[in-house]
């Protein structure tokens, strides 16, 4: 792919972007996470309280990305078969098979939203997990794929009444877990409220032009785009060393107040986290029209891909978001690059 | 009996001939002759084999001349009442000028005491006579050259002294024995210094000069030395990353440069200059195809670079216009 091919897409990308901040104000480094996302073929955790725009975002995206969007909300009854079919009498009085909302878009499926996944058994983690590694689904005696899906996923992680935690093994499917807070910032906070605009979520995501990407070519799209981005034998070695240090801190002096970093990490960024590392960040020099990948874009991405892939102590777990923050931002402060 | 007789006299005459050879001349008339004399600076403290030295001038007028032969003999022992004085003329010369009216005579004269004793004893160079001739008669006269006293003083000191008994007023005070004193007080100085220079050391962060050893003035220094090469290159902008990261306390990345500046304002002058420092790092390790921001030789905007940020680390205002010297 030439490079004028490079530059439109991310002229398409961009163009994305500032529709989605058109109409999710105050969002800007979700956003462009989320595309980051998109472009690395990757799925997204996204966390906040209630009501902060997570669902208005992924429609907002789902109507540029194009192809089919599903969607189904996380309750403690939901079983894995109802993502797959639902059974009702029809018209008929006779039963009838339709296809849930994995299989109801077909190889079409672009976005599949799954609204407050902490609030689902592990029965449909476990699951969800197949689909996101592999794009496959096996029903109906026939294997079904998705080479398209990416799994957007909301969690509230300060209502802890009926909800089942995350095991590792599927927050590791995800590429990125990307927080969603209240803007800060009057003016936005003002207009959020009065402005009657954000008010109609339906009429705000038509404001997004439709399939500005084509959902399609977006896979081979991204693993030119993955084959055009080079990483210099310097950044490796970097990456190496955040790497380690992600598993071991100590070794590296990083230090969180008020925690024992002995006991701390009982295991640090997997394999796949840091290859997730450097696929986003690859997308990330791209957005910035660089062709190889800088420490800079590392970092924009560090946080949101290996914050949610540690594991620690039971006894830290309650306070792992702020832990984990301090901790990422540790390692970047300590680490050098050359 | 005439045998004895002649004995007697002759016996008589024996003993009284040392009388006839020293028979006393009378003095000359002091109109005569005048007298100069050069002694040795100090009366006391001489030892035995020591040597005194002593010019005589004497300016005989006419009609009397000097009888030389009546000069004091070298090696002559002189005696006094009887006993040798232990002190000799070793050696002697003389001058000679005449005049229309007299003669001037310089009697150069070398001493050397050979005599010494427990406690310190008087002595005296002797009163040398020396005879006059009258010329225009016969008529022989003498003139006493003065004597001159000092004290001959014992090489050690036998037994005990009393020194309140032995004070002279020619004997300098005593000094007390400070060599001991002055080693202790030396090596407290030398212990003292070395410490204060350790301190200044410690202190100035492991350098001699205040801000010597900042990151910036070391980094400065390094890559002055740094060939101009790829390879020096590389070291030499992570020389400097490694200098901004001490200085920023944590690694600066461009992304964090607004925090670094905030906390230390002294580089704002230089933020531009940062930035372009980031892109040539970039350039250097992540992203060669890029185009320099530097211009054509990298490693000389660096030497320039590294002095500015000198310069912030100094407190001074950086010369952003500056040019490196070679």
């Amino acid at each position: 792919m030439s490079d004028t091919q490079l530059a439109d897409w991310r002229n398409h990308a961009l163009t994305l972007e500032s529709e989605v901040n058109k109409v999710v104000v105050g969002q800007k480094n979700p956003v462009r996470l989320i595309t980051t996302s998109i472009f690395a073929r990757g799925h997204v955790l996204l966390e906040g309280d209630v009501g902060v725009g997570k669902t208005t975002l992924l429609r907002a995206f789902t109507r540029g990305i194009g192809g089919g969007y599903q969607r189904i909300e996380g309750t403690i009854d939901l079983m894995p078969n109802d993502l797959v079919y639902h059974t009702y009498l029809g018209e008929d009085g006779k039963p009838h098979v339709s296809a849930g909302p994995l299989l109801m878009s077909g190889e079409n499926l672009s976005v599949f939203f799954f609204n407050e996944i902490n609030r689902a058994r592990p029965q449909v983690h476990s699951l969800l997990l197949r689909v996101m590694a592999e794009r496959t689904l096996t029903a109906f005696n026939k294997e079904h794929y998705f080479p398209h899906m990416l799994v957007f996923a909301d969690r509230n992680q300060v209502e802890k009444e009926e909800t089942f935690d995350i095991p590792s093994a599927a927050r590791d499917r995800f590429m990125m877990e990307i927080p969603i807070a209240v803007p800060s910032d009057a003016a936005i906070m003002e207009s959020l409220v009065f402005d009657t605009r954000y008010h109609d979520v339906d009429a705000l995501v038509g404001n997004v032009p439709e399939d500005l990407l084509q959902f399609d070519q977006l896979n081979s799209f991204s693993a030119t785009l993955q084959n055009s981005i080079t990483a210099s034998p310097t950044l490796r070695s970097y990456v190496l060393n955040l790497w380690r240090a992600t598993k071991t801190p100590t070794e590296f002096g990083v230090k969180v107040s008020g925690v024992d970093m002995n006991r701390l990490v009982l295991s640090g960024a997997s394999p796949r986290g840091m290859g997730m590392v450097l696929r986003a960040a690859r997308v990330n020099a791209w957005l910035n029209n660089r062709t190889a990948v800088l420490p800079e874009d590392i970092h924009e991405v560090f946080h949101s891909t290996v914050a949610h892939r540690l594991v620690f102590s039971p006894v830290y777990e309650m306070r792992r978001t702020e832990i984990a923050r301090e901790m990422l931002s540790g390692i970047i402060n300590t680490i050098a690059t050359p | 009996m005439r045998t004895r007789f002649l004995l007697v006299i002759f016996a008589i005459v024996c003993s009284i001939q040392p009388a006839i050879a020293d028979i006393i001349l009378p003095d000359v008339n002091a109109k005569y002759v005048s007298i100069n004399q050069e002694n040795p600076t100090r009366d006391v403290g001489f030892v035995v084999g020591d040597v005194l030295d002593r010019t005589i001038t004497l300016t005989i007028k006419k009609p009397y001349e000097l009888v030389k032969e009546s000069l004091p003999i070298e090696g002559y022992e002189h005696r006094y009442r009887g006993q040798i004085s232990g002190i000799e003329l070793v050696k002697m010369s003389t001058e000679e000028t005449t005049h229309s009216d007299g003669a001037t005579y310089v009697l150069h004269l070398r001493y050397q005491i050979f005599t010494t004793g427990k406690l310190a004893k008087p002595a005296a160079l002797r009163a040398e006579i020396i005879k006059l001739r009258n010329t225009s008669n016969t008529e022989v006269v003498q003139y006493r050259i003065p004597s001159y006293s000092f004290r001959i003083s014992p090489l050690s000191v036998f037994g005990s002294v009393k020194l309140k008994e032995e004070m002279s007023p020619f004997i300098k005070p005593l000094r007390l024995d400070a060599t001991q004193d002055r080693l202790q007080l030396g090596i407290s100085i030398g212990l003292l210094s070395t410490a204060l220079l350790g301190l200044l050391y410690i202190f100035g962060v492991r350098a001699w000069l205040p801000r010597m050893g900042a990151p910036f003035a070391k980094a400065y220094r390094d890559i002055r030395k740094i060939p101009d090469t790829d390879e020096g290159l590389q070291k030499a902008v992570a020389r400097l990353h490694t200098s901004l990261n001490k200085t920023a306390g944590s690694i600066l990345f461009s992304n964090n440069l607004d925090d670094f500046l905030q906390r230390k304002p002294a580089y704002t002058p230089l933020k531009q200059e940062i930035e372009k420092f980031f892109m040539l790092s970039s350039q250097v390790f992540f992203e060669p195809t890029t185009a320099s921001h530097v211009g054509e030789s990298p490693k000389v905007w660096l030497q320039i670079f590294c002095r500015q940020l000198r310069d912030c680390e100094r407190g001074l205002i950086p010369n952003i216009k500056s040019k490196v010297s070679h």
